[in-house]
């Protein structure tokens, strides 16, 4: 291939391809996270001692995990998992490749756009593997970088310089696909795909791109000022010793961050509850149950999430009213959850359950984000996030929601999404060994985390044991480091799936799940659609076609409008019309 | 400039409050334990009682959730007959009934429960500022200890006999402590888990807290806010003595610091106004 071909290829613009683009660089930057992972593990399972493989790495101290090691690489890990791995699977990788399909659309709105966010990710990811090599290590101010640790005065060095650069430059392209998923979805529906027809998943990922409108920039802002806080000696969040003259807020960059950061929660979990909805649907075989509810609490938590961040500040010293009001705001928040929850399993609920592998992926979504979620009713209220404020508690808490619940909708749209991405279906034994192990790992790595932080362990100890009060959770640790290792190695599995199938699999069947959403079931360009996603189980189509699902623009033969599944609205729930 | 302990009769026998030794501590309770650190706190039964009751709530959810869901996959797997619609008007009015119910009983337990603390305890800086007992103590973090300054015999910061401890914070027990917080460099996090007591300490900011010790004893101080390198090590302990161990060797600290007192120093002679809610 000449130069000028391989150019060209790279530069895609074609949504599928970009798609495939960001699943590989994901899967690369999640092996580089989970790496890191382990060690950290390691780390709190044997303090101190040589990690197994890496005196490569780490000549001077034979392998030993250093503290200015330690901080560089729990550092790397949250920024390389959240900005590198999971955000752009769920948005790059399955938001570029249904998206348009499911909406009827072949193209992005903005097709070089998709390409442009691409590469401005691509060019975050080389950034962030560079600072890896530079001296004085890659960056360790943790991956929120709160400042003054985050300015030079106290992380020295180009690696926290590149490692901001980089996390610009993801936000541009995040920044991007979000604009792009919006207008995409506001604009290039095809005939007939009303706002109540779109599939979940298109819901899910039309919210975190709102999202990613609304609050990516006010991560650029917050990075961008540090940025030049680190470069440009002015002093933004700079106060205390560092301070030259007046000095700037230090917390004005945790309000920004957070502003930001946790919406960004959502912006993750939302792809991940759509496809939950839809999946629940499909392989129940009915009808999602109250679809517009389940919209409608969805839109109600995209509403919420930028009004309920600073529960993230309940002990920075925030005025009174503003914790009463945050602590109302995020409490608030648990109320469409449960809805939506609710619905998915009143889904389940006299349907025919099929437990293929994305349906049990998305089971296990559901049980992981569902325990995340309720171990995080305590951190909305002040008093009781006091104790568990910085703990292993909270990391326990946000790794089954962002962490696992994330990744195992990952795999479950994977599972279902790949015969039509690559033409060959994933083996399903092999994906379920998969998709059970990792579930049921997720929950002995995160359970642990949680019963460490409830018995006070902080998190970020490089060695916890410093402490007399933490000194009992050893073998806790050491217990949850075995289990995160079998996490890791069952990820293997996934491996040798995808080696097998890309390499030897089978042609699968145009529409291996028999569900009628448009990425199944498109008839052409001139497509209208008719029904909703969920014409599951309909009476007169199995009378007249003799099976149980008919796509969303197929006309049926008898010409009558099989069953729009019968949703009254509801009042007070805000709009999915 | 840390008080020679040897001079007062310390309640507690703990280790010396030494943040730099690596502990050889037996554990106090299992690896499994669920319980929270120890209270030493007058008031921190409230919030252990709250933190019970909603880990109560998790583990009442949870079961529920994971029943049903396995209830809903064992019965229903395969089923012949499907309802073919999204549920009727009176299944999806369960569904919002069910979680107002739920987000009732569930968050307005925590609100309640927590507004109660706030209102008592946690935001009420009248009762340190009312109470004659108090004790102030003026807490500044660095890159990674805890820096105490103690007001000294005569009750008032900025003189002589300012006490000022380094890792090694005293109270007196049973009496309000109230606390003065600031940070010289990065943002850290002043926590004493034995306390539930847990605030930042961030440049250019002082932020204020207060907690009663329920007995004598000694406890450890923590950072939980990530400072740098050797942030697992900025350890310290705090001794909660009898009000009269307290007040001698509050008395010969000061005397010893007034000895000792260099008018020059200026960078030792920090402080913040007070200021009263």
């Amino acid at each position: 291939m000449t130069p000028g071909a391989l150019l060209r290829s790279l530069w895609t613009t074609d949504p599928q391809r970009v798609a495939r683009q960001y699943l590989w660089g994901g899967f690369l930057f999640l092996l580089v996270g989970g790496l890191l992972a382990m060690v950290i593990r390691f780390q709190w399972g044997w303090p101190g001692q040589p990690v197994p493989g890496l005196a490569w790495a780490l000549p001077e101290s034979g392998g030993a995990i250093t503290p200015p090691t330690y901080t560089a690489v729990f550092t790397m890990h949250g920024l390389l998992m959240i900005f590198f791995a999971v955000t752009p699977l769920l948005f790059g990788a399955l938001g570029h490749f249904v998206l348009p399909l499911a909406i009827g659309s072949r193209q992005m709105a903005f097709p070089r756009l998709s390409a442009f966010g691409f590469w401005a990710y691509a060019v975050g990811g080389a950034l962030m593997l560079a600072s890896f090599v530079v001296r004085l290590g890659p960056a360790s101010a943790g991956w929120t970088s709160y400042p003054p640790l985050a300015t030079p005065a106290f992380t020295p060095g180009l690696g926290q310089t590149l490692v901001t650069v980089a996390v610009l430059c993801v936000g541009v392209s995040a920044f991007l696909y979000g604009l792009n998923f919006v207008v995409t979805v506001v604009r290039c529906r095809a005939p007939g795909m009303t706002w109540g027809r779109l599939p979940l998943v298109v819901w899910g990922l039309f919210y975190g791109a709102v999202l990613n409108v609304l609050f990516v920039p006010v991560l650029a802002a917050a990075t961008g000022l540090l940025l030049l806080d680190r470069v440009a000696g002015t002093q933004f969040f700079i106060a205390g010793a560092a301070a030259v003259g007046g000095g700037g807020d230090p917390v004005v960059y945790q309000h920004l961050f957070w502003l930001f950061g946790h919406p960004e929660v959502y912006i993750l979990i939302l792809p991940a509850w759509g496809m939950v909805g839809d999946f629940v649907a499909f392989f129940s075989r009915k009808p999602a149950h109250g679809y517009r509810l389940t919209a409608g609490a969805m839109g109600a938590v995209t509403a919420l999430s930028g009004a309920v961040y600073a529960h993230h500040l309940f002990t920075s010293g925030m005025a009174p009213v503003l914790g009463r009001t945050f602590m109302v705001l995020t409490l608030l928040i648990s109320l469409p959850a449960e809805v939506m929850f609710l619905n998915w399993l009143m889904t389940l609920w006299r349907g025919s359950v099929r437990l293929t592998s994305p349906m049990l992926a998305a089971l296990a979504t559901m049980i992981v984000f569902g325990l995340g979620g309720i171990t995080g009713l305590a951190l909305g209220a002040v008093a009781t996030d006091v104790p568990l404020h910085g703990t292993m508690w909270v990391v326990g808490h946000f790794h089954l929601t962002m962490g696992a619940a994330s990744f195992l909708a990952v795999f479950a749209g994977l599972y279902f999404w790949f015969p039509r991405m690559y033409g060959r279906a994933l083996d399903e034994r092999l994906a379920k060994v998969h998709v059970v192990a990792s579930a049921v790992l997720f929950i002995a790595v995160f359970g642990g985390q949680l019963v460490a932080g409830y018995a006070g362990q902080l998190r970020r100890l490089y060695d916890p044991y410093q402490y007399a009060f933490l000194a009992h959770l050893l073998t806790l640790n050491r217990w949850t480091s075995v289990a995160a290792f079998l996490l890791g190695a069952v990820q293997l599995v996934f491996v040798v799936n995808l080696v097998r199938t890309l390499g030897w699999g089978r042609a699968s069947e145009p529409n291996p799940w028999r569900v009628g959403t448009l990425e199944w079931t498109d008839a052409g360009p001139a497509a209208v659609v008719l029904r909703g996603p969920h014409a599951l189980s309909q009476p007169e189509v199995q009378q007249q076609l003799g099976r149980d699902w008919i796509g969303q623009a197929e006309p049926l033969p008898s010409g009558g409008l099989a069953a729009e599944p019968v949703a009254p609205p509801v009042p007070g729930v805000e709009g999915a019309g | 400039m840390p008080a020679s302990s040897d001079s007062t009769a310390v309640a507690s026998t703990s280790a010396p409050p030494d943040a730099q030794t690596p502990l050889a501590v037996e554990p106090s309770r299992g690896a499994w334990s669920l319980s929270p650190p120890e209270n030493a706190s007058a008031t921190g039964d409230r919030i252990d009682a709250l933190l019970a009751r909603s880990h109560g709530f998790d583990f009442a959810l949870a079961a529920v959730m994971l029943g049903w869901l396995l209830v809903a996959v064992l019965r229903f797997r395969g089923a012949r007959k499907v309802a073919p619609d999204g549920g009727t008007r009176r299944s999806r009015a369960w569904v919002l009934g069910l979680a107002l119910g739920v987000f009732g009983v569930v968050d307005g337990t925590l609100f309640l429960g927590s507004e109660g603390y706030l209102r008592d305890v946690l935001w009420n800086l009248r009762v340190p500022a009312e109470d004659p007992r108090t004790v102030r103590i003026e807490i500044n973090a660095h890159q990674w200890s805890w820096e105490a300054r103690y007001a000294g015999a005569d009750g008032t910061f900025g003189t002589k006999d300012d006490v000022v401890t380094w890792n090694d914070l005293r109270i007196p027990a049973g009496v309000p402590v109230w606390v003065q917080l600031v940070s010289t460099d990065v943002v850290h996090g002043f926590s004493l888990p034995a306390f539930r007591v847990k605030l930042d300490a961030i440049p250019g900011r002082v932020n204020q807290t207060w907690f009663q010790a329920a007995r004598e004893g000694a406890w450890e101080a923590a950072c939980y806010q990530h400072c740098g390198t050797s942030h697992y090590r900025m350890r310290g302990m705090l001794t909660a003595m009898s009000p009269e161990a307290y007040a001698a060797w509050l008395r010969e600290a000061g005397r010893q610091a007034a000895q000792t007192y260099d008018a020059d120093d200026t960078a030792a002679h920090w402080g913040w106004a007070w200021r009263t809610p």
